[in-house]
């Protein structure tokens, strides 16, 4: 049964191939609705698999693999072809092929206007083949192969509308970035290949915990390799920039890509190597502390930003920075399950303002927005579930899995009380620039009244209204995903600590951000104006998004441009160029003198052989 | 050349050594003047005194050619190649015109003359090898002078030689198809003819 | 014997025929130094061809003799049709394959 497991690659696989050769001739519909079912189809066997596996023992669950071609058979090295299902995989498989199918809906109804809509589709089912390549890689050569092709999805998505200069120039951010972050992985791919002597999971995996003393230099230098990987995917600092500018996608693929899936791959990454960090404890104080501090920066950015879809991005860097604060103190279960929820709440909060975007007409700045609530009913109930998700309400998905990061900073196994006090702060700015979006988006009066924002249609609220549920019901999931991804973390499942204090604080950071943003926002506008004279330089800083932007540019894209433009005024032209020109040049002058021999008279041909035949004869003679 | 000059000094008068003194010092003397013949050839300045010498130098060699009993192929020569050729060679001589060219000293002739010198030496070096043994043949003058030579020849051409001989004669009509399209007079009546 | 006789003539007359077709400029005494060449040869193998007693000399020289008279009709048609379209009797100025 689990060879069926192939279904999951070939069907997106199937969509793209089909669609980009034959597209053009199908009616756009059609082909719409074809990629929904490549993934759907796919999310069904992931089901399958789902409901194999627990025909199983806990205990048998793991290293299921199955190879298709022994590709690479050699003295010393050998590579097959093959895909490993095991919990986490299939856990995000469900994820990626769940969500990612619900995206596709939505996104027949979102680019149901645009000229290159097959296109797009071709895109989206190939972005869902390069995750699932990723996620269910049995080695690390798989993994990097299917990281590379996500990031080239991403970057065909991102520039989707060739036709706009920014969208181009970030498709290329997006893209030279993660190629900072593939080079990591593949020389820490080469350096797992040397100690270990294979890249398959299964043998890594099993000979770590006796490989290396804890702490040693070659694991430390090996995990933070992978982590440049994971940091550079995930958009954590500092490899972050790319994200915001990503934005300029269509709004389907910030969605999928960069908020659900793509940029959880890092987090991912990290729990599927959790034999190999586990071995790293210093690492995994990287880990907490860049995740703790993304979480920060990020949310304190995302607090004075007026680009709709960039506030939810900052908002998106920040809840993976709580991922890895999770799994960098040592529940990697926790940090998967606030993936799902994330995964959740993030593509129902972006989905949902691409329905804003798309009833007010392409407007994406929110200070021209407000009211919308009675414009687009739908669209403001779930925006609404979805930011009280995010924000941690109580009894929501949100809810549940903050609540064990913030306890675990505290009571993990690195967790201290630096890191708890960072996510708490992190928590209350959370809340208050979600629900500063909220009341500047959806309450008020509308700002500009002769935008007519109008509600979305069917194909695209319903994806909306799934997701709504799943925000409220999915916290309840927790125990079984802790049970359930136990055996790929060591058997242990996370302690529930009764806290209650911390609980208490947590809840109470959360509730505070969303009453300032009431204040702030709901009442009146001279309070803001006072606060924002007040805290001009910061304002400006965070408006600017600390100037890493610029401080990049300036370290880094000058130098290597000017390197670039030497090389080729100096080495190129006058070195290279110069002395192949040289080399035709001398032919042509030797064989300029040699002509001269060919002067075109009998007589002096004659003399030649006559000479010639002498010569012979010497040689004959006094040979 | 030693060996002419023993016999010359030897003074023994049998009939065999007194012809062969005589067909030597022959050949010495027919063979300088066709030598001084072929000088003349190449210093004339007019080209019909060139062909005049050069036949002379045939005539020469036919005589050569007597002398070393082959009798068929001096009349051939004569024949074929001092008449035939040679009056060819003078027809277009006459046809061309004359011209008196001038003998220049330049280095190119300079060069000419030293590797022509040098070849004349290489060739000359060929005298100093052995004597040459009579080693093939079973064709004695005898045997051919019982036959008569022309008949003699003909036997071997026709037997032992006949591709050659096929071969010439396909050569001939070659050469033959060839000079008539080269050498055929002016190609405009062609045209005036289609016009009309 | 006479062999350095007939080596020494053919020798001589060769070697005069290619410093004629050297040295000269009209094209007619150039191609009449071919036939002093292509006659000492055929001496050469008349001579050799008494001296070994075979008639192969013979043969080939007259092989040769039939050669060298195609050679000359068709030598002698080329330079007329030169000289019917250049009128120049100097094989010097006819250069156009030069370079």
């Amino acid at each position: 049964m689990y060879s069926l497991s192939w279904l999951i690659l070939l069907l997106p696989l199937t969509g793209f191939i089909s669609l980009s050769w034959f597209g053009k001739r199908f009616p756009k519909l059609l082909g719409g609705w074809f990629a929904c079912a490549m993934v759907g189809g796919a999310f069904l066997v992931t089901l399958l698999m789902l409901a194999q596996l627990y025909s199983e023992d806990p205990v048998d669950r793991l290293n299921h693999v199955q190879t298709l071609y022994p590709w690479i058979v050699s003295e010393g090295f050998s590579l097959n072809l093959s895909i490993l299902i095991d919990p986490l995989s299939v856990f995000m498989l469900l994820i990626v092929t769940g969500v990612g199918a619900l995206i596709h809906v939505y996104s027949i109804g979102y680019m149901h206007h645009d000229k290159e809509f097959t296109r797009f589709f071709a895109y989206l089912n190939l972005f869902i083949f390069s995750m699932s390549v990723l996620v269910l890689a049995a080695d690390f050569f798989f993994l990097i192969v299917g990281w590379a092709l996500v990031g080239l999805a991403s970057y065909l998505l991102i520039g989707f509308w060739t036709e706009k200069k920014s969208a181009v120039l970030a498709a290329r951010k997006a893209f030279v970035m993660n190629v900072i972050g593939d080079v990591g992985m593949v020389i820490a791919a080469f350096m797992i290949f040397e100690h270990f002597g294979s890249l398959n999971y299964v043998d890594v995996f099993k000979a770590a915990p006796t490989a290396f003393f804890p702490n040693d230099d070659s694991i430390l230098l090996i995990t933070f390799l992978l982590l440049v990987g994971a940091f550079a995917k995930s958009a954590q600092i500092p490899l972050h920039t790319w994200l915001p500018d990503a934005m300029e996608g269509p709004t389907p693929v910030s969605a999928l890509i960069h908020a659900a899936t793509m940029v959880t791959a890092g987090v991912y990454l990290v729990a599927r190597c959790n034999a190999l960090f586990t071995m790293a404890p210093f690492t995994m104080y990287l880990i907490a502390s860049v995740g703790v501090i993304t979480a920060i920066v990020a949310g304190s950015i995302g607090m004075v930003q007026y680009d709709i879809k960039k506030v939810i991005a900052y908002s998106t860097m920040s809840q993976i920075g709580f991922m890895f604060l999770a799994v960098g103190v040592g529940v990697f279960s926790v940090g998967m399950f606030h993936l799902m929820t994330h995964a959740f709440f993030k593509a129902l909060l972006f989905l949902a303002a691409g329905s804003v975007i798309h009833g007010m007409a392409d407007e994406q700045d929110i200070r021209k927005m407000g009211g919308l609530r009675y414009a687009m009913p739908i669209t403001f109930v779930t925006f609404l579930i979805g930011s009280l998700a995010l924000a941690g309400f109580p009894l929501t998905a949100g809810f549940f899995s903050k609540e064990e990061i913030v306890m675990n900073a505290y009571h993990g196994q690195y967790g201290n009380f630096v890191f708890w006090g960072l996510a708490v702060i992190a928590v209350g700015m959370t809340g208050f620039y979600t629900f500063r979006l909220f009341f500047y988006t959806f309450m008020g009066k509308l700002r500009t009244p002769e935008a007519k924002p109008h509600e979305s249609p069917l194909v695209m609220t319903a994806p909306l209204m799934v997701l709504a549920g799943l925000s409220l019901l999915g916290g309840f999931l927790g125990p079984w995903v802790h049970s359930f991804l136990s055996p790929v973390f060591g058997g242990t499942v996370p302690m529930h600590h009764d806290d209650a204090m911390l609980e208490i604080i947590a809840v109470a950071a959360a509730m505070g951000g969303i009453i300032a943003a009431v204040a702030v926002y709901m009442t009146g506008k001279d309070q803001l104006a006072f606060a924002k004279q007040m805290l001009a330089p910061i304002y400006e800083a965070l408006f600017n998004k600390y100037y890493i932007d610029e401080i990049y540019d300036f370290l880094i894209v000058k130098p290597v441009k000017a390197i670039g433009k030497f090389m080729e005024e100096r080495a190129e032209k006058l070195g290279i160029d110069f002395s192949v020109d040289e080399v035709g040049r001398q032919v042509r002058e030797v064989s300029r003198g040699i002509s001269i021999w060919q002067s075109g008279k009998v007589r002096i041909y004659a003399l030649n052989m006559v000479a010639g035949m002498v010569t012979i004869l010497l040689f004959v003679i006094f040979m | 050349m030693m060996e002419f000059l023993d016999q010359l000094w030897s003074f023994s008068m049998d009939r065999e050594t007194v012809f062969g003194l005589f067909q030597q010092s022959l050949v010495f003397i027919i063979g300088m003047t066709a030598i001084l013949a072929s000088l003349g050839v190449i210093l004339c300045a007019s080209p019909i005194y060139s062909a005049l010498y050069l036949i002379g130098n045939m005539v020469c060699l036919a005589m050569l050619f007597l002398l070393f009993n082959a009798e068929f192929l001096a009349v051939v020569q004569v024949v074929v190649y001092a008449g035939a050729v040679m009056i060819l060679f003078l027809f277009i001589i006459a046809l061309l015109g004359s011209k008196e060219e001038k003998r220049e000293l330049s280095f190119q002739n300079f060069a000419a003359l030293s590797f022509v010198g040098l070849l004349f030496g290489e060739l000359l070096m060929s005298m100093m090898v052995e004597e040459t043994k009579p080693v093939l043949g079973q064709v004695t003058p005898e045997v051919v002078q019982q036959v008569g030579s022309a008949k003699a020849i003909g036997i071997e051409l026709f037997s032992n030689h006949i591709v050659p001989f096929e071969l010439a004669s396909l050569l001939l009509l070659v050469a033959a198809v060839g000079i008539i399209s080269l050498a055929k007079f002016s190609y405009k009546p062609l045209r005036k003819r289609t016009r009309t | 014997m006479g062999s350095e006789f007939v080596l020494f003539i053919s020798a001589a007359i060769f070697s005069i025929g290619s410093l004629g077709f050297v040295i000269r400029k009209n094209p007619l005494v150039m191609f009449m130094s071919v036939e002093l060449m292509l006659n000492a040869v055929n001496f050469l193998l008349i001579g050799y061809s008494s001296f070994l007693n075979s008639l192969d000399g013979q043969i080939f020289a007259l092989i040769i003799m039939t050669v060298a008279a195609a050679e000359v009709v068709v030598g002698l048609a080329i330079i007329l049709t030169i000289f019917r379209t250049r009128h120049e009797l100097d094989v010097d100025r006819i250069n156009t394959l030069k370079g």
